[in-house]
């Protein structure tokens, strides 16, 4: 098991210098900061100044050699627009959007485990069918529209709800249920389709045959061999939610990492924006190095084979 | 029986939920909605990046700070354009570089430290002079610079370098701060003299404001007042709607506020910049068919609010010439100018490309495609090229992108938030100003006269500078004057005005019961 960590986070390092990379000459490609931080009437000198105080003016390999040497000391400099230090900002983000996402996905696997099985259990039946209709809808509509939808009908129309917000459980309803919508539509086509040739299997067909009860052989036997590609699945999901915040929390005012970036990308604000993306890229390596340990705990070849 | 995978991955299960349950509640529980009756509860589009006072000219962080917790030596009514006292009762020229100005007396700071002429000459000083780079230095003052020095007390002498007839109104844009104000660095909770003050900012969810008791001027009707932000316009709508705000700004119409809606002329001005450096733009008779070519009219009643306008500047705004008109659409107008032009050898046949840019107002896009079947029907070529805030704002200032784009008519907007076209001629219309993409000598010498001229002299000055690029220049179709939205719970009366989207009194919030 340790040789598996090690491994997967020996291999984490090259992609993440990639990341880093990436977000570092892209943010620069999309134009000069200085146009949004000064006024349309600065002077050429004003510009300058700008750009000196900001370190904009050396070439941009020496930029990039002083924020690596920078990050090295945990130091991710400083934001254009509030002036105060990046690493400050993500770390205030961050905690917003990973209880979001926590909560999203563990509604979204337990949901999809109940409406999976239910939906494997008599394939093709009207249960099944249903399932499957709303499954697919859930998993091709948009954020956007499910989030300004769920505002239109849930919190004017009928007024259950705030708007947006963070206040009180109820504030959460709308931002999880818009998140789980494309998860769960996903993961109850793959509980399901697992469930279907877990459940033909012969071992369940032992297992009925010694008398075990219903629930038994569905939650019990079948699951635990289907859970291993909805695990995989789901650690993917997970990793897109993380980004796919982004549309929910500008809608409902979530004050978490996806805002975050979308606001530092509109503001050019470089420094936060490094930040941000290096957070996620680390949290998005830990949750793969999670999945593959959970996936190695299901199944014991997986963990046969690390060891070897 | 459960393998020991399963029976191993529970506990993770279980501790996981609880460790969501604990953090859920961190965030749960943050906002301060409600807040009883004497709370006034405003929606924001963004929240400020700073409250430093040297940075309320940045719209964000203005319509916070200005005249609420921070206030300047003078104060301009937006209707008149009337420059009114406010920490200054009064003020005289004393030569052509040098003013001063008597302070009201009996004022005191949120920190209890009283207002005398050295934190006002501090506060001058510190944004126009000091490193921290101030917002207002560059958006009002530019190259101009100016020393401050108190004379006693209650008197401030205020010198330039230069003759600046408009020295009160622009220290209208200088928030003042009592003495003892880091002078390097941002502050993030100001101290001010104005009639609130900072109660909590919990960055991220929300500002909190608590009225001041020991205010110079008249108890405002709110006792607190609290900000929030959402990026989303039909939130901010609803959020009226639902009762979980009083005051909702920069709506769309499409946004669904309702009867809540209350409609206001702004400053802001839209128009079409016309690159006249280039073929056929470079003839005066295609620029004026781009001019007949817009129906006006048909913009501002079905595509955006707004009424059809002639110039940069609005009503109230020193400069403004109240005769000229609006072009007249007047499509068979804009036919023969370019037949005529053709006729004399002019490439009217080059596609001119539209530059538009998302979002600038509320339907954008669909502006130009009107913009675009006029200059089609007046035997034009036109292209529409939308681009978003960044990539446009290479071609809205110098320098501006080479490569070959060709001629290119650039959708813009202008609001001339301080009330003097001395802030408006010379950047946009000034053969070298920073969003200029053509000038004329003759316009650069009238708009250099009006600079230096004041009163009624300026006032002539300008608007004749602005009847001359009219009629001879023609360097811009201006289309609009613009109409803003915002939403107001039945709790609270407010009357906006042309510059509530700069600043947003509460003072002048009053409750409804």
């Amino acid at each position: 098991m340790l040789t598996l960590l090690r491994h997967r986070a020996v291999s984490s390092v090259i992609p993440l210098l990639v990341v880093v990379l990436g977000v570092f000459f892209l943010a620069r490609l999309t134009g000069d900061p200085a146009n949004l931080y000064l006024p349309l009437s600065a002077t050429p000198e004003m510009r300058a100044e700008f750009a000196a105080r900001n370190g904009l003016d050396e070439p941009l390999i020496t930029q990039f050699g002083d924020y690596l040497a920078q990050v090295a000391h945990l130091d991710f400099g400083e934001s254009l627009r509030t002036a105060q230090p990046a690493g400050e900002a993500v770390l205030r983000a961050f905690p917003a959007t990973l209880q979001l996402a926590g909560w999203t996905m563990l509604l979204a696997i337990l949901g999809a485990v109940v409406i999976g099985s239910l939906a494997a259990y008599r394939p093709n039946s009207a249960t099944d069918r249903i399932a499957s209709f709303l499954s697919s809808t859930a998993a091709s509509v948009p954020d956007f529209w499910i989030a300004i939808m769920g505002v239109l009908v849930f919190a004017v129309t009928l007024g259950w709800l705030p708007t947006s917000g963070t206040s009180g459980a109820a504030a959460w309803v709308l931002p999880v249920a818009t998140l789980l919508i494309r998860p769960f539509g996903v993961l109850v086509h793959v509980v399901r389709g697992a469930m279907v040739s877990a459940l033909s299997a012969p071992y369940v067909k032992v297992a009925r045959g010694k008398g075990a009860s219903e629930p038994r052989v569905v939650f019990g036997h079948a699951l635990r061999n289907a859970a291993a590609p909805a695990l995989t699945v789901a650690g993917d999901l997970a990793v897109g939610l993380v980004n796919g915040a982004v549309v929910v929390e500008t809608i409902f005012g979530w004050p978490g990492i996806g805002k975050l970036m979308i606001d530092s990308v509109l503001q050019r604000d470089f420094a936060v924006l490094q930040a941000a993306v290096l957070l996620t890229a680390l949290a998005i390596f830990a949750l793969n190095i999670l999945v593959d340990l959970l996936h190695a705990l299901l199944d014991p070849r997986v963990r046969q084979r690390a060891a070897a | 029986m459960p393998g020991p995978g399963l029976s191993r991955s529970r506990p993770i299960v279980t501790s996981l939920v609880v460790l969501l349950a604990a953090s859920g509640c961190s965030v749960a529980g943050a906002d301060p909605v409600g807040g009883g009756p004497g709370t006034l509860r405003i929606v924001l589009p963004e929240e400020p990046p700073t409250l430093d006072p040297c940075d309320a000219s940045l719209t964000a962080t203005g319509r916070v700070t200005r005249a609420n917790i921070t206030e300047a030596l003078t104060e301009r009514e937006p209707s008149t354009g009337d420059l009114e006292p406010a920490l200054a009762t009064k003020w005289t020229r004393t030569s052509a570089t040098s003013w001063n100005f008597t302070l009201r007396r009996g004022v005191t700071f949120h920190d209890g430290s009283p207002f005398t002429a050295a934190a006002a000459a501090f506060s001058v000083e510190r944004a126009t002079d000091s490193a921290i780079d101030c917002n207002v230095d560059g958006y009002i003052f530019a190259d101009s610079e100016l020393t401050a020095t108190p004379v006693d007390d209650t008197t401030l002498r205020v010198t330039t370098s230069k003759p600046d007839p408009i020295l009160p109104l622009r220290l209208s844009f200088v928030e003042i701060v009592p003495v003892g104000t880091d002078p390097d660095s941002r502050v993030r909770e100001p101290v001010g003299t104005g009639p609130y003050r900072i109660d909590e900012w919990n960055q991220g969810r929300y500002l909190r404001l608590k009225r001041f008791p020991g205010y110079w001027g008249k108890t405002p009707d709110f006792s607190a007042a609290t900000y929030v932000w959402r990026a989303e316009g039909s939130v901010r709508a609803a959020m009226v709607t639902n009762n979980e705000a009083d005051v909702a700004i920069g709506l769309a119409p499409e946004d669904g506020a309702g009867d809540r809606a209350v409609e206001f002329a702004t400053n802001e001005v839209s128009y079409l910049r016309i690159d006249a450096t280039k073929p056929p733009l470079d003839d005066i008779r295609v620029r004026r068919a781009v001019n007949y070519a817009i129906d006006r009219e048909g913009l501002t009643t079905a595509v955006f609010a707004g009424r059809p306008s002639g110039q940069l500047v609005s009503r109230g705004v020193t400069g403004y010439n109240p005769r000229i008109a609006p072009w007249p659409y007047d499509p068979e107008r804009a036919r023969r100018l370019v037949a005529e032009a053709r006729a004399d050898g002019v490439r009217t046949d080059t596609t001119l490309t539209i530059i538009g840019r998302n979002g600038i107002y509320p339907k954008a896009a669909e502006a130009m495609e009107v913009v675009q079947d006029g200059l089609l029907k007046a035997g034009l070529k036109a292209r529409i090229k939308m681009l978003d805030v960044n990539a446009w704002l290479e071609y809205l200032l110098r320098p501006f992108p080479t490569g070959d784009t060709g001629p290119t008519l650039l959708q813009a907007q202008h609001g001339n938030q301080a009330g003097d076209a001395a802030f408006t001629l010379g950047q946009i219309y000034g053969s070298q100003g920073a969003q200029s993409s053509y000038g004329t000598a003759e316009l650069d010498a009238r708009i250099d006269r009006a600079q230096l001229a004041s009163g009624a002299t300026r006032q002539r000055a300008f608007a004749d500078a602005f009847a001359y690029q009219n009629d001879e220049v023609v360097r811009d179709a201006v289309m609009a004057n613009m109409t803003g939205l915002l939403a107001l719970s039945p709790k609270v009366r407010y009357k906006p005005d042309s510059a509530t989207n700069d600043e947003m009194r509460l003072a002048d919030m009053r409750r409804a019961d």
